[in-house]
């Protein structure tokens, strides 16, 4: 290696490790600000490292609720918006996964059936639902708030599934199209001459093969329940039914903004997903498939 | 077991790709369909398999007639083109797939699939995944899942197109030995000439979806029944020529070129003058002096080393030349004068408007 070399990959490092740095910063920050007591966070000037470290706003958040009601609840009024952290946390994640079963099981079979058997609109369809996909949600979302207040299911999580559901499945099931088209289809008629019965052959050979699609699809959806702010929103009205992301706006109480709450409710926000993503990157790698046909 | 096929027809939308078709394959044959792409060869051994419906017609395998049946029902192995592992299964599992879709218990399945991966040498192979594994390799567990099954019938679609030229030698030997190993009926689809003629004891050349002729390799060879299969089977291909039946002194001669030749005696021509295709393969060509009154003149037009032959290609006509393949220490320049001169026991002819040969004595 020249000198020229390593002044080149020198400079490359230098840059990824600032752009790293420049992406990681937010969560660093959010995680510092969780940690620092009440008059810490505004400090100037500010410190990143926490001069005093206090897991108060995890508490607040954790056990709010308890302490609210052990406080008797009937002398305190209405209980302060930490108190629902939990309730909010449970919410989001049951629409979430519900949503993301759904979506999964739909667009999976949807799209093997796009690419396996022929009957009109087969070819459309999946281009179809791109678009459908590009239209901005917020055009969707008062129309289904309406279809919903006649299913009488507004203020439910079942709204949100749905709505969800909506939004996320033409892309999810463009997603696992686009997959499928990559499977051979001599996979599954060697499966046939093996004996093997058409369900036999989709849920022991296609499944299978298709599952680095079927993981990418389902933490789309995943991303896009867990995140959604307008659903939640127009949808829900009581305290105890929102989702996260719209239960943590009651931080802000119109003359101040509680920042501690707030970034101890992003971090707690942000585990899951990140858990998430670690567990199911090895999953992700494409060309799983790879060397089953000609390669 | 014998596969017998009766007015077979099949139509993708307008487009027939096989039309009527009446076959019988013998048992314990190897039969290749050969024919140009989209001849409608891999169809037929598709609807053999059951993986296509016909749009017409009955199969039958040892008289019992299976077009009903589901591929799997029908006790055929069959070998793609792409070899189409199972990508998530390691070999062992791949090879013992159809074992265990019909309920073999695991330690015997262990059992059989240990006796075919020692048949193909992969025995050490059985526990990587089809990605870890070169063409040849896989190409043999493409094999190793067709046999561990005793199959009535053998089905191959292209299984040597996708390795090396050198690879693809060596698998023609052994692919021969599995058949006489398993003694099945094996159909094997190929465009593929040379792997017909090496492997199989029926060859059915097939065009446009049409049988043009069933026959052993050595008939295709050399009696071809149409000029289809005069054209598509032997390297380099047949030289064509048109030529007039006509007579000189009484005797039957082709025209040709502005020479008169002797008319073959494996035919009778008779004299009244009529236009026939005249057919002669470059190996039955040979060099004559420009005075020879039996050869036709002309001038080098290319010449190109095979090896150990060299191809000389004459134009006796504008448009119209004939390739002879000679030894390579032989010699020719290019616009050379030069004639040519048919083996006339090796010449074909064929009607002009209808492309059948004619009839021999």
């Amino acid at each position: 290696m020249t000198a020229r070399d390593i002044a080149i990959r020198l400079a490359l490092y230098s840059l990824l490790v600032a752009v790293t740095f420049l992406v990681c910063f937010p969560l660093i920050w959010a995680f510092f600000t969780s940690m620092k007591p009440k008059d810490e966070i505004f400090l100037w000037p500010p410190t990143l490292w926490p001069n005093t470290w206090t897991l108060e706003n995890y508490r607040a958040l954790l056990v709010g609720r308890d302490a609210y009601f052990q406080a008797g609840a009937a002398s305190n009024g209405t209980p302060p918006p930490s108190a629902f952290f939990l309730d909010w946390f449970w919410n989001s994640v049951i629409v979430t996964v519900g949503t993301t079963v759904i979506t999964t099981i739909v667009s999976t079979l949807a799209a093997y059936s796009l690419t396996r058997f022929s009957f009109p609109g087969q070819r459309a369809v999946p281009y179809l639902a791109l678009v459908g996909y590009m239209v901005p949600s917020i055009i969707f979302v008062f129309p289904m708030f309406l279809v919903m207040v006649d299913l009488r299911l507004t203020d439910t999580l079942l709204s949100l599934v749905f709505g969800y559901v909506c939004i996320t499945l033409p892309f999810s099931m463009w997603l696992m199209w686009a997959f499928f088209r990559g499977v051979p289809i001599e996979i599954e008629e060697a499966a046939l001459v093996d004996g093997a019965s058409r369900l036999r052959v989709f849920w022991e050979i296609v499944l299978p093969t298709a599952w680095p699609g079927i993981v990418a699809a389902a933490i789309f959806t995943v991303i896009v329940s867990w995140n959604d702010y307008l659903f939640g929103r127009v949808f829900m009205n009581s305290m105890e039914n929102l989702p996260l992301t719209v239960g943590v706006m009651h931080f802000f109480d119109g003359t101040h903004v509680d920042w501690g709450l707030m970034m101890a409710s992003s971090v707690l926000m942000t585990m899951p997903m990140a858990i998430l993503f670690m567990a199911l990157q090895r999953h992700l790698v494409a060309g799983f498939g790879a060397g089953a046909v000609k390669g | 077991m014998d596969v017998r096929i009766e007015g077979l027809s099949k139509s993708f939308g307008t487009n027939q790709v096989l039309k009527s078709l009446d076959m019988t394959f013998p048992e314990r044959q190897f039969v290749t369909l050969l024919g140009p792409s989209g001849c409608g060869k891999t169809t037929l051994l598709r609807m053999i398999a059951g993986l296509e419906r016909a749009s017409a017609g009955a199969i039958y395998f040892g008289g019992h007639r299976v077009d009903h049946l589901s591929p799997g029902d029908r006790n055929i192995a069959m070998v793609f083109q792409s070899y189409a592992l199972y990508p998530t299964m390691d070999v062992g599992a791949n090879i013992g797939y159809g074992l265990k879709v019909r309920g073999m218990p695991r330690a015997e399945r262990a059992e059989k699939v240990g006796v075919v991966a020692k048949v193909l040498e992969i025995g050490a192979l059985l526990a990587r995944k089809p990605r870890a594994l070169s063409g040849g390799q896989r190409q043999r567990v493409a094999l190793g899942r067709a046999m561990v099954r005793k199959p009535d019938i053998f089905l191959m679609d292209e299984p040597l197109s996708n390795l090396d030229a050198k690879l693809r030698t060596t698998m023609r030997g052994e692919l021969k030995r599995f058949h006489l190993d398993l003694e099945t009926t094996s159909i094997y689809v190929t465009h593929d000439q040379l792997e017909a003629m090496t492997m199989s004891d029926l060859v059915a050349v097939m065009n446009q979806g049409v049988v043009q002729q069933f026959g052993t390799p050595e008939e295709v060879y050399d009696r071809p029944a149409n000029l289809f299969v005069a054209g598509f089977i032997g390297s380099p291909p047949m030289n064509f020529a048109q030529v007039e039946v006509g007579s000189e002194n009484g005797q039957p001669v082709l025209r040709i070129a502005g020479r008169a030749i002797p008319a073959p005696p494996q035919f009778d021509l008779g004299t009244a003058p009529r236009q026939l295709t005249l057919g002669i393969r470059p190996q039955d060509v040979r060099l004559a002096a420009l005075d020879d009154p039996q050869a036709v003149p002309g001038t080098v037009w290319i010449t190109e080393l095979i090896g150990s032959e060299r191809l000389i290609e004459v134009e006796i006509a504008p448009r119209m030349r004939i390739t002879a393949e000679v030894k390579s220490n032989v010699r020719a320049n290019l616009n050379e004068a030069l004639a040519v001169a048919f083996d006339a026991s090796k010449v074909h002819l064929f009607d002009h408007a209808t492309g059948l040969a004619l009839p021999r004595r």
